[in-house]
């Protein structure tokens, strides 16, 4: 127990407790280290850049996740129904897990290559006109969105499937017997015992996809989109004012602790 | 009746076979490219057969930097994977088999610790770390990697040691183990699979893993995340190179997947469904 709670310490309680002391600083990983209280605070919600990259990387959460949790739902649910081939569907199903980030991103690169790419030729033979999709900026944030759905909806699948076949049969079996049709049995019956199970999947993936990093910091080389995390790691990394990135940081944490809240609360209601 | 039933399960294996070939098609298109000449892979419309050439491969498979960052990830995975499981049995086997205060609280801590964003730890252990030494090495990279697998290690395995059944654990007592004799032979065989289950999750997830470890390696302890986003500069020229690159990048955990995929599967259900 003690080198698990020593570890953790040094590697989560330490720095979060640095990033909050000096994020009342003016370190830029030099010398200059004077207490400047508010002020990278003030500096960060006047910012106007700071907002948009907050709000682009909440419109990427929010429809990642949607989409990712229905079609991993749909599919979760069309799987089920299924009686040969299903451990075969699922091994090649979950192959996109097994892809690190940053080789999706450069999967993403080749195929999605506006002049070049299979994507735009694919879509030219059903009669679609090209895309630009990471090469200009009203394209690129859809073209996250998707990318990432490619990556990560076998999440929500494996889980869902899972859950939907841990589900007791007497009660979707009562609602068939009282005359029940399939849609009324999945709405009233099998999707609020499903519950406990989706809540997990949500958090898990809302809070997973404002993290995001790699696919962005892959796709977008020249800088043409930002997430939190990409924007911490230029500020920090590219141009050294670390007392900026942590004020970044510690104020994207708060607003992941309290979707953390969120779901022990749920969790406690639920049990 | 008989007959929509039948209609509902063609829909859904069409259903699961479009998702198939939507999953699949860009790691094929990866090998076809990787296979081509520049001038087949920038072919408009696209060649669908082709000479293959294994040129890209032999070329990335003779670049030491990135036989270097290939090395680097199995030392670093392995590190991690180690620290994870040994820290985690302990950790583990203290929460389901005693009682003691704050370990609601604990429990808490571990979800923050897998949550909060990584950069928040990052920034403050970059500055640590170029004081102490531990910048760009393997143990220092695979010490900041437990910031998601310790946590995620002890609710697996926590959930693994909850269904040992408590008679394996008494009649050990009255045969006279002590804790550490009950863990070592009755909980570790008993829960051997959910341990393999365990490692290969967290080694899959070190395997992949970029933010960190673009932040705290530079040249000497580079994963092979890290050598590919090195290249990215490249993707728009030299699609040879850099599919190939990235397809023997994820080579082991392809074949990794298929045999383990039982305890894949597994591993990631546990921790949510109860079945």
């Amino acid at each position: 127990m003690l080198p698990a709670v020593m570890v953790l310490a040094l590697t989560t309680l330490y720095p979060a407790v640095y990033s909050v002391i000096f994020s009342f600083f003016d370190w830029n990983w030099g010398n200059r280290m004077n207490f400047v209280g508010l002020a990278n605070y003030a500096d960060t919600f006047s910012n106007p850049e700071f907002w948009a990259v907050l709000g682009q990387t909440i419109i990427f959460a929010a429809w990642a996740t949607g989409l990712e949790v229905l079609l991993g739902l749909g599919l979760a649910l069309a799987v089920n129904r299924l009686r040969f081939g299903v451990g075969l569907i699922r091994t090649l199903l979950l192959t996109p897990l097994m892809v690190s980030g940053i080789i999706v991103a450069i999967m993403s690169k080749i195929m999605l290559d506006p002049m070049l790419g299979i994507v735009n030729y694919l879509l030219s033979l059903i009669g679609v006109a090209p895309n630009t999709f990471l090469g200009a900026k009203s394209t690129v944030l859809p073209t996250i969105i998707g990318i990432d759905v490619w990556w990560q909806t076998a999440f929500g699948f494996i889980i869902l499937l899972a859950g939907l076949q841990s589900l007791p049969n007497e009660p979707i079996e009562a609602a068939q017997v009282d005359g029940a049709n399939a849609w009324q049995t999945f709405w009233y019956v099998r999707l609020p015992l499903l519950r406990p199970v989706l809540y997990t999947v949500l958090i898990f993936r809302i809070i997973d996809t404002l993290k995001v990093f790699d696919i962005v910091f892959g796709t977008t080389s020249s800088g043409l989109t930002d997430v939190m995390q990409t924007l911490a790691y230029r500020t920090a990394f590219s141009y050294q004012q670390m007392s900026k990135g942590m004020t970044f940081m510690v104020i994207f944490s708060v607003l992941i602790l309290l979707l953390c809240w969120v779901y022990l609360r749920l969790d406690r209601t639920e049990a | 009746m008989r007959a929509r039933s039948l209609t509902e399960t063609a829909f859904a294996y069409l259903v699961a076979l479009a998702a198939i070939l939507i999953t699949l098609f860009p790691i094929y298109w990866m090998f076809n490219i990787a296979l081509k000449n520049q001038r087949d892979a920038f072919a408009v419309p696209p060649k669908w057969s082709f000479t293959p050439i294994w040129e890209h491969f032999e070329n990335v498979l003779s670049n030491r930097a990135y036989l270097e960052a290939f090395t680097n990830t199995i030392v670093v995975t392995l590190a991690g994977v180690l620290l994870a499981l040994v820290m985690g049995v302990l950790c583990a086997y203290a929460m389901e088999r005693f009682r003691f205060r704050g370990r609601g609280l604990f429990g808490v801590w571990l979800l923050l610790a897998y949550m909060l964003p990584e950069f928040l730890y990052i920034i403050p252990m970059y500055a640590l770390y170029q004081q102490v030494g531990l910048y760009d090495t393997h143990f220092g990279l695979a010490l900041v990697y437990q910031v998601h697998s310790l946590p995620f290690a002890i609710w697996m395995l926590r959930s693994f040691f909850r269904d040992v059944p408590q008679e394996l654990d008494d009649s050990a007592r009255i045969d006279g183990c002590g804790y550490w004799g009950i863990l070592w032979r009755i909980y570790l065989p008993v829960t051997a699979p959910g341990i393999a289950a365990t490692g290969i999750l967290t080694a899959i997830w070190i395997w992949n893993e970029l933010t960190i470890a673009q932040a705290l390696t530079f040249a000497r302890a580079d994963t092979i995340t890290v050598a590919v986003a090195s290249f990215r500069g490249y993707a728009a020229v030299r699609w040879g190179e850099m599919a190939a690159a990235s397809l023997l990048a994820i080579a082991p955990l392809l074949v990794f997947a298929v045999f383990a995929q039982r305890y894949i599967v597994k591993g990631l259900t546990l921790g949510s469904v109860k079945g």
